[in-house]
């Protein structure tokens, strides 16, 4: 199987998605460094679902859109995008920084939602907790940061060092920092809205999270919306769904599944 | 030519860090050692009033050994009671990494004020490093800039009150007392390090441009820029919109001021701006446009570069006075620039003073023919 890669526009901002697959409508939502890329995740929930992975604005394939300043206006624009695609419901399973932007659209729009995955969701203030600061760490920092298995960050190599993927880099960076640099990876105003969140909500957690430890930032989430359950992946860190994708995936499937009464 | 004395204060210090900024912790900040290096280095600003130079330069900068002036306008305070005749140029204040810009006004129009308009007002955006100091959105960092200086120079020449309403700062009264004493307002200097932006944006308002720690060759493309923009703009560049900070040290030989510069000039480069590669570029700090220029043309990292590369390229003029005088003649008779900030350093507070002393006796003299201009005049603002 091969994804398609499309470009549409979304109220006026240009966005690539890439979509394979058969079944239920699967939004994905992707974190940083994540954009534009179809992994092996993906090429497992298209086996269970029309799974359509769009890049941000700013990322991946998708030009830098000016108007995205906070995290709020990313999640209208994939309200936007529902209406766009016609998708009346559709599973939605965002990761890391793309779970904040999942959890967001959940809190205003849960009746488009037939269910929620959030994979190691940042987006929240944590008691306890401050995210280390990633915008200040060389490469490998990150790499130790984020991957339990360190070779499971090479499925997020770039493909060259040439200046134009150099270039792109910087434009994801920046889309990033636009909504993310301070407060840093959380809005302040998202957690207490949490518990508007009415779709079945499953949360993801790999074990060893050193972004977001599971104590306490995972624990946090799965209180604050209502009914969440909660799973942990024994072999992961920040990104589960890189570092045990057919485990995840599966969990996803098994999830929605039972979501939608199948 | 004006010379302006240009102080960085640093915290001189070796140390295996990976990097002099943000991160090197303050637990290596000697207290003690610092009350003695302030007063020192306040001592030599004073001493370059006595002995000639035409203006005394601080500036601001956050967390590092490089520079230990988080607020240059507490420096630019302390000199104003202790000079009588010479510009006092804050070179400048970062006006995006302040939430309340407005307070920068109030402090250059009281120091203004008091030192009977002698300030000279320096803009800049604040170096990469800094927004991982304050906090402030990198890419947010240009938008403040030109914003906070709007507010800034609405609330010099507006009479107040009225209301600010802006995209990141806001106020429903400005009306700063008190206003500045020069007409209509302070000097305004861009320092920058050549961004076509921020050439555009200073010669438009014939504010002066002040190229820092910059090879030559670089400094004349700038220049160029620079004039031609004000052509543009309907007029033709004083030579006092054309300024250069580079250190210089002099010395009774070459071979003297070699040996200091080799050791105390490169300090500033290779120790004092060594920095962990991602402070360098935080995300949006600059264009698109400015990283594909850098990508095409990377400069060497200050802290990879040699003194060889330095001396060829015009990062630091050295030697006897008459060496020193004949490089600086390319930046007099070739750049035409019409102000030399400069930082010398000796080694130690007294060795320092004793080359200050050689400079202003055995070089300055040479360049003084515009002694009776007024280098601010119609400059500025």
């Amino acid at each position: 199987m091969a994804a398609t890669r499309r470009e549409l526009s979304v109220r006026g901002t240009p966005i690539h998605l890439w979509q394979d697959g058969a079944g239920p409508p699967l939004l994905f939502l992707h974190g940083p460094g994540a954009g534009g890329r179809w992994l092996e995740f993906q090429e497992r929930l298209a086996e269970d679902f029309t799974t359509m992975v769009p890049s941000h604005p700013g990322h991946g394939g998708s030009p830098a859109a000016e108007w995205i300043e906070h995290s709020s206006d990313l999640a209208f624009h994939y309200y936007d995008l529902l209406d766009e695609l016609n998708l009346a419901r559709v599973h939605l399973v965002g990761a890391s920084f793309g779970g904040w932007i999942a959890a967001e659209l959940a809190t205003m729009a849960s009746h488009r939602l037939a269910s929620l995955t959030l994979i190691d969701p940042v987006g929240i203030k944590v008691d306890g907790w401050i995210y280390p600061f990633l915008f200040g760490m060389d490469l490998p920092e990150v790499v130790a940061t984020v991957f339990h298995n360190p070779m499971a960050a090479l499925a997020l190599t770039p493909p060259d060092q040439s200046p134009e993927t150099l270039a792109m880099q910087y434009r994801q960076g920046t889309a990033l920092a636009r909504v993310a640099w301070n407060p840093y990876l959380y809005s302040p105003l998202l957690r207490r809205r949490l518990a508007r969140i009415s779709t079945p909500t499953l949360v993801c957690w790999g074990a060893h999270d050193r972004l977001a430890p599971l104590d306490p930032c995972g624990q946090t989430w799965a209180k604050e919306i209502t009914g969440a359950r909660l799973t942990v992946f024994a072999d992961s860190g920040h990104l589960p769904h890189l570092e045990e994708p057919e485990a995840v995936a599966r969990a996803v499937a098994d999830f929605a599944g039972k979501a939608s009464g199948a | 030519m004006k010379f302006y004395y240009f102080h960085l204060m640093p915290y001189v210090m070796d140390h295996d860090e990976p990097s002099s900024w943000v991160t090197l912790s303050n637990r290596f900040y000697d207290p003690a050692r610092g009350r003695i290096l302030y007063n020192q280095y306040l001592d030599q600003l004073e001493f370059a009033e006595a002995l000639g130079w035409d203006g005394l330069c601080v500036n601001e900068h956050h967390q590092n050994c490089y520079g230990t002036m988080p607020s240059p306008n507490v420096m630019a305070a302390m000199l104003v009671r202790r000079t009588s005749r010479a510009k006092i140029a804050i070179l400048g204040n970062g006006l995006p990494l302040r939430e309340n810009p407005l307070r920068i006004a109030e402090e250059i129009a009281m120091l203004d004020v008091a030192s009977g308009g002698r300030v000279i007002s320096g803009f800049v955006r604040g170096i990469s490093a800094e927004y991982f100091s304050t906090g402030v959105n990198p890419t947010h960092s240009r938008d403040r800039f030109y914003e906070a200086a709007e507010l800034i120079l609405r609330a010099w020449t507006e009479p107040g009150p009225f209301a600010f309403d802006g995209k990141f700062y806001r106020y429903p009264y400005v009306n700063p007392w008190p206003r500045p004493l020069q007409q209509p307002h302070p000097p305004v200097w861009c320092p920058s390090q050549g961004s076509s932006e921020t050439v555009e944006w200073a010669s438009q308002r014939r504010f002066p441009y002040l190229m820092v720690f910059t090879p030559i060759k670089r400094i004349a493309h700038i220049y160029g820029e620079y004039r031609e923009a004000c052509q543009r703009h309907g007029y033709t560049a004083s030579r006092y919109q054309l300024t250069v900070n580079v250190p210089i040290v002099v010395a009774t030989s070459d071979a003297k001021a070699e040996e200091i510069a080799r050791k105390h000039v490169m300090w500033v480069f290779n120790t004092g701006l060594r920095m962990h590669p991602p402070f360098w570029r935080p995300p949006g700090y600059m264009t698109e446009a400015s990283l594909r220029r850098i990508l095409q043309n990377p400069p060497p990292l200050p802290s990879d570069l040699t003194f060889e590369q330095a001396d060829r390229e015009g990062y630091v003029v050295h030697g006897n006075p008459a060496t020193v005088r004949d490089k600086l003649k390319v930046f007099s008779d070739e750049l035409r620039a019409g102000i030399v900030c400069s930082g010398l350093n000796g080694g130690s507070h007294e060795a320092t003073l004793e080359m200050m002393q050689l400079f202003a006796e055995e070089v300055m003299p040479a360049f003084r023919d515009d002694a009776s201009v007024d280098e601010t005049a119609g400059v500025g603002r």
